[in-house]
């Protein structure tokens, strides 16, 4: 940790405070928040967004941005699932699946490391072009329902001390992007390369293998995330695609403090992210505010902690370079 | 020496900045003469620059005063001060390189109607008055350093500033650019423009300055005529100790190292016009220096030999490691062979800047095959940190600092201490010593030498001739793109050398 009092107070804390302030104020003021039900619903809400957002946090670090996570998310899955109905056996229809994923993966990877595409343009048009590939080409229905008896069926259905399974799995994804990260070669190299490619380039890391794997890695995670919300809600919706799914992605892993100019932040970040807006949302939702409101509230709160993490931890030379002075 | 206060353009007056409570610049009185050259002298860290950026109202004083025309001032932000006629140039450029030079000149003083040939043309008259060979129509992004720098001087003499503050301008320039640019200081000084002149160049301030003022830790410790000043005496007032003489000695025969086995052998290298049938070898157990004019393609070519660069496919000649063929495609091969290239630009591709020491030390382990295991061991790093800041005397707070908080000598040391951990066999220096302090610059010449003691091959790339005579066994010279000629330090005279670069 460097300095101390003010000094110390970085976007991650922030977010944190406010989220613990809203908890606290929630508690108090609104009936029924303190319920375990209501608990359990405020972590259930963020599971499947907390799971996307590990997924958009590894490509952050690494000084990229994955726009297609939506698509592949719900895409996929409503592949996987009409094959299923189409009389597919399961095996080889998920491995089929499996394979297409990792394609958009790699294909993601490879135009951004190799073509030197920006990274937002390739991961926009990919998305666009999964979803209008399966929606066209792939699958007849918006809404592709899961065949009856299915494992993901019983799946989703696994209740442990009347928690439900998405938690369990958010919380070991949430272990497992930790390890990764932070005590694995690859997950180290992930901020280098996001600290300064070209640095890392030089030192000789595999920058550009490197950059596909974490595409292919956002990519995997988002069909768990889609496999998580067909075992919930027994069906998948590929307008999903079209909402603001997206942005909620991003909001949760930026609010949090991973910088998107890369090489920051980690699973604690998306936590801390993740627990607030789980909170607000849910706090909103009881107060009945309208979705439009909601919006507008997420954003002016996301502006604010980046503003007043600008503010407390100036990046600009005369702070920065202590040593040139 | 007296002087009427109506002289003085700028006088501070016990200035101190602080910065999160720790003195950067503590109690300095300085003032500045109606058509003077002020050199400014001080390690890293001395507080140059912040003390004229308190001048030019890029930094606000914690306390003290600035008089300027006897009235006391506070500028709030550069551009007061540059209405008030005082102009920076600074260390890094500001200049917006999407833009055009003429464009960029004009900056801020654009005419409602903006034509823009209108400018070409004024910009045009203006450089060629200034002798200044820029194409005022070019891209400031497609300019080379030097001429960067003269497109930023002719911006502050086009505010008719009657101070400018130049913060080591000489760094980024050729010996040739350099004449021009005494030129250029001296006639600004005939018509009167006050000039600061912040260095690290000792030899270039006593040349040019009337005046000299030396800081350390912030405080001032010399300043007076001059004539006064030999470079002996500045280092001694710098650093508070007398090393100039072994830093930069003359090398007899007697104590050069004998070349040991033929590591790397080049033979035609080219790459597009930038490197040119370059042909040369190098040896274990000594220092190879490398001197060349920027634009030789001195480090083109050795990064080319790193694997940062490719190679033309089509004629672009061999590269033989231990008498074996290579062409690296990415640095990653380089660094398994053992070929370690240490960058002259360190905040661009030298270090991490949101790490600390330790993990910018130990991002060198990751990415060498010396790392086997897959899992990584944060006991590991702070005990590979440990045994590295001791051997390369990193001072700082503790191994977690932040590396752009360090010092440049500091950080340049953590960018060495980088390649060094992956155990090299050849490595190669650019630059080592740019922007460094100068007790730094001992320690890493002594840093260098040590590796070649201990039979490593070591290049040295440097547009420093002191320094290329200093380290070297045996000295070769780039121009247009290939080695054309080889010295030995023994006979070579800085003379001999710029000949060969130049002609």
């Amino acid at each position: 940790m460097r300095g101390i009092g003010w000094a110390s107070l970085n976007q991650e804390r922030i977010v944190l405070g406010l989220a613990v302030l809203l908890f606290a104020a929630a508690a108090v003021g609104l009936p029924g928040f303190l319920a375990p039900d209501n608990l359990i619903a405020i972590v259930r809400s963020v599971s499947v967004l907390g799971i996307l957002a590990f997924g958009m946090a590894i490509v952050i670090i690494g000084r990229g941005i994955d726009l297609s996570m939506v698509a592949i998310m719900a895409m996929s899955v409503a592949w996987y699932l009409q094959l299923l109905n189409g009389g597919m056996s399961d095996g080889p229809a998920f491995l089929l699946v499996l394979a297409g994923v990792v394609g958009i993966g790699v294909l993601n990877g490879v135009l951004v490391a190799y073509a030197d595409v920006p990274a937002i343009f390739v991961t926009l048009a990919s998305g666009s072009f999964v979803f209008g590939y399966v929606r066209s080409q792939l699958i007849t229905q918006d809404a592709v329902a899961l065949p009856q008896g299915h494992w993901i069926e019983l799946f989703g259905g696994v209740r442990y001390l009347d928690i439900p399974v998405e938690v369990f799995v958010f919380a070991a994804l949430a272990v497992l992007t930790f390890l990764f990260l932070r005590f694995t070669k690859w997950g180290r190299y992930v901020y280098y390369a996001g600290d300064n490619p070209m640095a890392a380039r030089n030192i000789g890391m595999p920058v550009r293998p490197m950059q596909v794997l974490r595409y292919v890695l956002s990519a995997l995670i988002a069909f768990i995330a889609g496999l998580l919300t067909a075992a919930s809600l027994h069906s998948i919706n590929t307008r999903i695609v079209n909402s603001n799914l997206l942005y909620d992605i991003v909001l949760v892993a930026v609010i949090g403090g991973i910088g998107l100019s890369g090489g920051r932040g980690g699973v604690r970040n998306v936590l801390v992210g993740a627990a607030l807006i789980g909170i607000l949302l849910n706090a909103m939702t009881i107060i009945d505010i309208p979705t439009l409101y909601q919006n507008l509230i997420k954003a002016a709160i996301l502006l604010s902690a980046i503003v007043i993490d600008g503010i407390l931890n100036p990046r600009d030379e005369q702070t920065a370079q202590q040593g040139d002075i | 020496m007296e002087t009427s206060v109506s002289d003085v353009i700028i006088r501070l007056e016990g200035v101190t900045k602080a910065y999160r409570g720790a003195p950067a610049v503590r109690n300095v009185d300085f003032d500045l003469r109606r058509g003077e050259i002020h050199a400014l002298l001080g390690e890293n860290g001395a507080g140059k620059s912040t003390l004229t950026k308190m001048m030019a109202g890029a930094v606000e004083p914690t306390s003290g005063r600035i008089v300027h025309h006897g009235n006391e001032v506070r500028f709030a932000s550069p551009n007061e001060a540059l209405d008030a006629g005082i102009a920076m140039v600074f260390q890094e450029t500001s200049l917006v390189p999407s833009m055009t030079v003429a464009q960029n000149l004009y900056l801020g003083s654009e005419k409602f109607l903006n034509r823009l040939r209108g400018i070409y043309i004024s910009a045009q008259q203006f450089l060629q008055s200034l002798n200044f060979p820029v194409d005022p129509s070019a891209m400031v992004e497609t300019l080379g350093a030097a001429k960067r720098q003269m497109v930023e001087i002719a911006r502050a003499v086009h505010h008719n500033a009657e101070v400018i503050i130049f913060d080591e301008p000489t760094a980024t320039l050729t010996p040739e650019e350099k004449h021009h640019f005494f030129a250029l200081v001296r006639r600004l000084k005939a018509n009167g423009v006050s000039i600061v002149f912040i260095s690290h160049a000792l030899e270039e301030a006593l040349l040019i300055s009337d005046r000299i003022t030396v800081l350390r830790d912030g405080e001032l410790v010399a300043s007076g005529p001059a004539a006064d000043f030999d470079r002996a005496s500045i280092i001694a007032a710098m650093v508070g100790r007398t090393l100039s003489g072994e830093l930069y000695q003359k090398r007899d025969e007697t104590a050069l190292r004998k070349p040991g086995r033929k590591i790397l052998s080049v033979q035609d290298v080219s790459m597009s016009k930038i490197v040119r049938n370059n042909s040369f070898s190098i040896f274990d157990g000594q220092i190879t220096g490398v001197f060349g004019l920027i634009g030789s393609g001195r480090t083109e070519t050795f990064k080319i030999v790193s694997g940062i660069y490719k190679r033309d496919f089509l004629r672009g000649g061999t590269i033989e490691l231990d008498g074996e063929p290579v062409r690296y495609l990415v640095p990653r091969e380089a660094v398994k062979d053992g070929i370690v290239y240490i960058t002259e630009d360190r905040k661009s591709e030298g270090f991490f800047e949101t790490m600390g020491i330790a993990e910018n030390l130990f991002g060198g382990l990751l990415a060498s095959d010396r790392e086997k295991s897959h899992i990584v061991s944060m006991k590991e790093m702070q005990a590979l940190s440990a045994e590295w800041t001791k051997h390369l005397g990193v001072r700082a707070i503790n191994d977690n600092a932040r590396v752009v908080e360090l010092s440049g000598g500091n950080q340049q040391k953590v960018v060495i201490g980088k390649g060094l951990v992956q155990q090299p066999r050849l490595v190669i220096f650019d630059e080592p010593t740019r922007g460094v302090d100068v007790g730094a610059i001992a320690e890493i010449h002594q840093l260098i030498r040590r590796l070649a003691d201990d039979g490593l091959a070591v290049v040295v790339i440097s547009s420093y001739l002191p320094e290329i005579m200093n380290l070297s066994d045996r000295i070769l010279v780039c121009r247009q793109g290939r080695i054309v000629e080889e010295f030995s330090p023994a006979e070579a005279t800085e003379e001999k050398i710029m000949y060969a670069a130049v002609h």
